[in-house]
């Protein structure tokens, strides 16, 4: 329990001489940390849009995007395609993370082009999911399971327009010359990024096609029914 | 683990040559501190005329035609946005954060100068946005702070159309300068502390101020939710938060949203929020306590537990703010219980300052007068926080001027006494002169009896039942002509404490023309900020070596030693002792 002794240290009382050489080198990066309260930040909006969205699927009039045949997600193909993409870019992430420990440049510049290509691929697919689900007449304001369709997809789409605006500017770094070592922990923040927003966009694809008898169960199991 | 290596970023240091790089698009934390600063006092002096605006409308009803019931909500609206977001939130943590951090624990700048910098320019941004709302078709939004839907959105509420896109817009830049700010605190403060500046050796000041922001990245995503939500019901027609509703006497295209969970989302935010503003209030107070009465403050540990354990119990009371609007009894029954539970380590807090003062030589500097100030205050408004915590007490007193004139005294007169009482200890460390002292106790006299005249009186009223948020009371059986008669008397000293506030505002202008140039360290602090090699701190703050740390920032009085203080950075051997004074055995030899 480092955290718990760090707090019952008794800062009057003199500290053994060992305590003062703190190593240098070692402790996580910065950046790292930052990145890790910015997951926090970000998972906490969408948990409370989760539980507004859990709330909300009990009310009456709340039509969900599947569970009957003719609703637009009961299968969902074009969903599963944009899936696979998120899934490539993330892919693609990770070997540009993985040559950087291999010391490969090159590796590195391909991984973050394709990965930032495929996540722009996505962001586009969305667009035309949205165009797809307008033009069958499930609007934004039609009920409030689309509503909540586009502000969850388009949320998630914005943050991973950030973060290529992120990996455009370590690509712009590679170009100048910077070394792997000084570009490591920028790509290893985007790829832990990367893996977040894949990870955020599965669970947002589980919730958004559910039948209303799941969202009835999970919303019990949530104290929220 | 701290990263040595981090705090002292030396050859990394953006140097700036033009004036515009040193001044305006500047990435060094003293520089944006004092940006945030300004900005933070301009918009609170605006929210100080909105105020003496309501309270002129209040005390002398039917007096003044320039205020109309549309202006009356508008400014009741803006001045506590103004107040809790723009103003207190950013001067706290955006000011104060900003100049103290790196200060205190030992590193040259924040860990991400850039984005520290981007994050002024962005609460810069959404202030302008907030501004503009003044000047838009339809003015500001008169929704309330709180900006409660449904009638936030609709037509009838002053500022439903522009206002209260702009107030939300304002709201979502705001919390994106937050976020990028306070990252910034939480990772400099993690790892980039220096040379033996253990977590438990840190001054109050930062352990509230890095407390508070960790509520704060937590809490501010639940009104960036909010907000997002609510523009898209009122630009797009979404329902997230709008029921079925006849506006004007049509029938709108709103179906089935749910006000409440607005609340809930908003009161997420909004309890934290409280807390954002007073735990680094805590801390400095307990900073300046502990200094002015050269005494070493009382239960240290305590004083970081009760912090953190405040942090995380405020999570958990948000639906206080809601027993109105209808709940199950039993929750009610548990945020009535958390609620009470805060008070334990809030106690333990007050108990601290007090027992710290006990004994001690206390100087009645002017910054000391507003921290024990703002201890009568802060227990005032503690006080009668534990009844509106009750359910059964809550429900008739909500919505009355009780409610205003305890949330005024807790979080209102309370985080400004302490943000005057920093601003006065800390001004010879920004500027390098102190602020004039006559000018001083005649600012604090006039605020600390002259806030009291205004919400003492306040409580009475709203126990009498007088309603929050009303333009005009018009006839009412049940409100005494007393009631009026003390509105009346409080709108008199709202104008005359806004007054007292100009002679601060001379006093600054005053001392940086006309004052000489103070002593280095004029109040003896221990802490490392005032151990500078430069006063002001120049740019890296500390020379070619990083100070190395040997103890906490309180060790005053310390029996022997001939100096009546020991700076964190002096190690035990170059602490000098009184002449026949053991310090192994504590003894004095005899004489």
């Amino acid at each position: 329990m480092k955290g718990f002794s760090a707090l019952t240290e008794k800062p009057w009382l003199a500290l053994p001489d060992g305590q003062l050489a703190l190593d240098p080198g070692s402790g996580t990066p910065p950046a790292q940390i930052a990145l890790r309260f910015l997951l926090m930040v970000i998972s906490i909006a969408f948990v409370l849009i989760f539980v507004t969205f859990l709330t909300r699927s009990q009310y009456p009039d709340f039509q969900a995007l599947a569970g009957e045949p003719w609703l637009p997600f009961n299968q969902s193909p074009r969903l599963w395609a944009t899936t696979a993409v998120l899934v490539a870019a993330s892919l693609a992430m990770h070997w540009a993370r993985h040559s950087i420990k291999a010391g490969r440049p090159d590796g590195v510049m391909l991984g973050i082009s394709v990965g930032g290509f495929l996540a722009l691929v996505f962001i586009m697919a969305q667009w035309t999911t949205w165009n797809y689900l307008t033009n069958l007449g499930y609007g934004i304001n039609e009920n409030s399971a689309n509503s909540y369709f586009y502000l969850f997809t388009g949320l998630h789409a914005l943050h991973l327009f950030g973060g290529v605006v992120a990996l455009v500017r370590v690509f712009i770094r590679i170009g100048k010359g910077y070394s792997l070592e000084q570009v490591a922990i920028a790509v290893k923040a985007c790829t832990t990024y990367w893996h977040y927003l894949l990870g955020l966009w599965l669970l947002l694809f589980f919730l958004l096609t559910r039948s209303p008898e799941t969202y009835a169960i999970i919303a019990a199991a949530c104290g929220l029914g | 683990m701290t990263h040595i290596a981090v705090a002292d970023q030396e050859p990394e240091l953006h140097h700036p040559r033009t004036f515009i790089g040193k001044y305006i698009w500047s990435q060094d934390h003293k520089v944006i501190a004092i940006q945030y600063g300004c900005t933070a006092i301009f918009v609170g002096l605006i929210a100080l005329v909105l105020s003496v605006v309501m309270r002129l409308q209040l005390g002398f009803p039917d007096q003044f035609d320039f205020i109309n019931p549309n202006m009356y909500l508008q400014f009741v609206t803006m001045h506590g946005m103004i107040m809790v977001v723009y103003m207190l939130t950013a001067l706290l943590l955006g000011g104060f954060g900003n100049y103290l951090i790196p200060l205190m624990v030992g590193t040259r700048d924040m860990i991400f100068p850039y984005l520290n910098m981007l994050s002024f320019w962005f609460y810069f941004l959404s202030v302008l946005v907030l501004l503009a709302s003044f000047f838009v078709p339809g003015g500001p939004t008169g929704a309330g702070w709180t900006l409660y839907p449904p009638q936030s959105i609709l037509e009838g509420t002053p500022g439903s159309g522009l206002g209260i896109v702009l107030m939300l817009v304002s709201l979502a830049i705001f919390i994106i300068a937050f976020t990028m700010g306070g990252l910034n605190y939480v990772t400099t403060i993690l790892q980039a502390r220096t040379r033996g500046m253990t977590l438990m050796r840190m001054p109050l000041t930062i352990w509230g101020i890095f407390t508070a922001t960790i509520l704060g990245l937590f809490a501010f995503p639940a009104l960036l939710v909010s907000a997002i939500m609510m523009l898209f019901d009122g630009l797009l027609g979404t329902s997230f938060f709008m029921p079925a509703i006849v506006s004007l006497g049509e029938a709108t295209d709103f179906e089935g949203g749910s006000p409440i969970l607005f609340q809930h989302l908003f009161w997420f935010f909004g309890h934290p929020e409280v807390y954002i503003v007073a735990l680094p209030a805590f801390g400095m107070v307990s900073d300046v306590l502990s200094i002015h009465a050269r005494k070493n403050i009382f239960g240290y540990r305590m004083m970081v537990w009760a912090i953190v354990i405040i942090g995380g119990l405020s999570f958990v009371v948000w639906a206080h703010h809601m027993y109105v609007s209808g709940m199950n009894p039993y929750f009610g029954f548990f945020f009535a219980t958390t609620t009470l539970i805060i008070a334990v380590p809030t106690a333990i807090k007050v108990y601290n300052w007090v027992l710290t003062l006990w004994q001690g030589n206390i100087h009645l500097t002017v910054p000391m007068l507003f921290a024990i100030g703002f201890i009568f205050t802060f227990t005032h408004g503690g006080l009668s926080g534990l009844f509106l915590g009750n359910v059964v007490i809550d429900m008739p007193l909500s919505d009355t001027f009780f409610v205003v004139a305890h949330f005024h005294m807790v979080m209102g007169v309370s985080p400004i006494l302490v943000l005057y009482s920093a601003i006065y200890h800390w001004f010879p460390l920004v500027t390098g002169k102190q602020l004039n002292t006559r000018l001083g106790m005649i600012h604090f006299w006039g605020t600390f009896l002259g806030t009291y005249a205004i919400f003492l009186p306040m409580h009475y009223i709203g126990f009498l039942g007088v309603p929050r948020r009303y333009y005009a009371l018009g006839d009412t059986s049940f409100i005494p002509d007393s009631a009026h008669a003390l509105n009346a008397n409080m709108t008199i000293a709202v104008i005359i404490v806004a007054l007292f506030q100009l002679v601060f505002i001379f006093n600054l202008f005053w001392t940086m023309k006309r004052e000489p140039k103070s002593k280095i360290n004029p109040w003896g602090a221990a802490s490392l900020e005032w151990h500078t090699p430069e006063v002001p701190p120049g740019h890296g703050n500390w020379g070619k070596e990083l100070p190395t740390v040997h103890r906490w920032a309180y060790d005053y009085s310390v029996p022997g030693v001939v100096q009546d203080y020991i700076p964190q950075h002096v190690p035990d051997s170059d602490v000098v002792y009184e002449s026949g004074f053991d310090p192994s055995t504590s003894k004095r030899e005899p004489t």
